[in-house]
This record gives structure tokens, sequence and C-alpha cells, in this order.
């Protein structure tokens, strides 16, 4: 995957210049995205909130140790939780979730400012 | 409340950029010349690639050939339009590999309107990022991945302490 490794590396670039507060959290991001039990339980949030207990019962290990997942994933601002009645439930932080967005609005700014150099560049008569 | 990660995932980000050409020409380098200007940087292929293509109709595929010999698809031209409009679906998923199904698949549209002095605006929206699923999977997958954001942040931080 030399491609991940590119298009990473030049956001890193661009990133590194735009977005310098962002890396704060994401840095406790990766930390709670380095477990599989975690990244379980962010997939088990996908379709909706969820209380500890529900999430205990789909892994194999035990209550507190969803709940000391969970609270590190809060930490990380991949997860919420509210109170509902004598429950919290969990879900997924929007906060957290916007990577997708920020990457491609990085990537397109670099690929249209490649373009002008390119279409200004250049005579309007064929090349080649 | 999925429903908050949708609204945010599907926030479509929009560029502009204003070119000193007319638009026909615009249109021209944008799509036949596109190899000429793509970053080379922005491929998901398993090798470096060596052209980028997208093919100009309907149903046209936009790929990428690699010194490896494999081409390597990641669109597909939904609108052909020349010389205003084009879109086309963006089938990279999440892991950065290619995503055969187009209602998984974002969408990039680029309008080319010329401007009283012979220039011409250039609107790119990349919209529709919830149909790949939640932004959550992104950043797992990029952990997962080999070169994933460690290597990212390694980089931030040798750039961020360099200064600037």
């Amino acid at each position: 995957m030399r491609g991940v490794a590119d298009a990473i590396r030049l956001t890193a670039i661009m990133v590194s210049s735009t977005l310098p507060l962002v890396i704060t959290y994401r840095d406790a991001q990766l930390d709670a995205l380095g477990d599989p039990t975690r990244r379980a339980i962010l997939a088990g949030l996908r379709r909706g909130p969820k209380a500890v207990g529900e999430l205990a019962r789909s892994f194999p290990v035990s209550r507190p140790a969803i709940s000391q997942h969970l609270r590190i994933l809060k930490q990380a601002r991949l997860v919420l939780d509210r109170p509902a009645g004598t429950r919290r439930l969990y879900e997924l932080d929007p906060a957290g979730f916007a990577s997708l967005r920020e990457y491609f609005d990085q990537f397109w700014t670099e690929a249209l400012a490649a373009f002008k150099r390119r279409v200004e560049g250049t005579q309007p008569t064929r090349r080649r | 409340m999925t429903t908050m990660v949708d609204e945010t995932t599907d926030v479509p980000v929009r560029k502009s950029v204003t070119v000193n050409v007319s638009a026909a020409r615009a249109f021209e380098v944008f799509t036949a010349e596109f190899d000429s200007w793509w970053p080379r940087s922005h491929h998901i292929g398993s090798a470096p690639m060596t052209k980028a293509i997208i093919e100009g109709k309907v149903g046209g595929r936009c790929y990428s050939e690699q010194t490896d010999g494999a081409d390597c698809a990641w669109g597909t031209v939904l609108v052909w339009e020349p010389p205003r409009r084009f879109v086309l679906a963006w089938q990279i998923d999440a892991a950065w590999h290619y995503e055969p199904d187009l209602a998984k698949s974002s969408e990039v549209e680029v309008r080319f309107t010329p401007e009283s002095d012979g220039k011409t605006r250039v609107d790119l929206e990349h919209r529709h990022f919830g149909r790949h699923g939640p932004g959550g999977t992104v950043i797992r997958t990029a952990v997962d991945s080999p070169n994933g954001w460690g290597d990212l942040l390694a980089l931030y931080a040798a750039q961020a302490e360099g200064g600037r």
C-alpha cells in the first residue's frame, strides 16, 4: 500500500501547516484505536447508542473491562455518554469522526492547486 | 443518534479555483489531460502509478496505470457535459481499496463557469461521504495499515518541531 503511505505523508505535510490543534486529540484517538476490543466496540456503536450491559454481552470480556474501554474511547472523543433513566448510553462522537471530510478538504486543495499550475503553465495548444 | 455522525460526515467538501483559460481548455486539462497534473501521491494502487486516466463518457472508467503493469480503478463517470460539468463516482473505500458498489461511493462534481474576463471558475464538490460508512472506519483502517496514522504523526511531529 505505497499509495496509502504517500497519501498520508502528503496529508501530514498539509495537516502540519493548517491543523495543528486537531492532532492533540488524535494522539489519544490513536492510542484508543490501538486495541481490537475498542475497535469492535466502536463498530458495535455504529448502529446506535448502547448501554454498557448491552455491549458487554457481545464481547468475551468483563463488564468492568468494557467500562474501562469506554472511558478511554470517551477521553479520545470517539464516544459520548449520556444518562438514560437508570442507565448510561454510549454513542459515537461525531466530533471525532470528521476525519474523512477533513482529509478530502486538504486533498482537493492540493489537487486544484496542481491543476491551476498546469492549466496556466501551458499554451492552449495540444501538447506532445 | 447515529444521524449526528451522518450529518457530520455528509457535509460536502467544496473547493473553487479560478484559472486564466477558457472553460473548454480548463475542462480539457482537467479531464483529457488529467495525467498531466494529478499529484502522483494521490493513488490507491499497489505500485507507483505511471498514468492517471479519466475516460470522457458516461460510464467511463477512472483509473491509474501502475509500474507493475496492473490497472487500478478508482471511479466511474456518472455525468459528462463538456465543457461545463462532469460528475464522478469516487469508488475508494475507507481502506483505500476499490469499491465496486456505486451506492457505497461518494461523488465528485466539477463545474466550469466562464467569467467575464476570459477566466474560468472551477467549482469542485465532493459529497455523500456518509455512503462510505462512518468516518470511524477510516480512522480504524488507517491505523491498521502499516503506514497509518503513526507514520503521519511522526512526520507531523518532525515538521512541527522543525519550525516553519
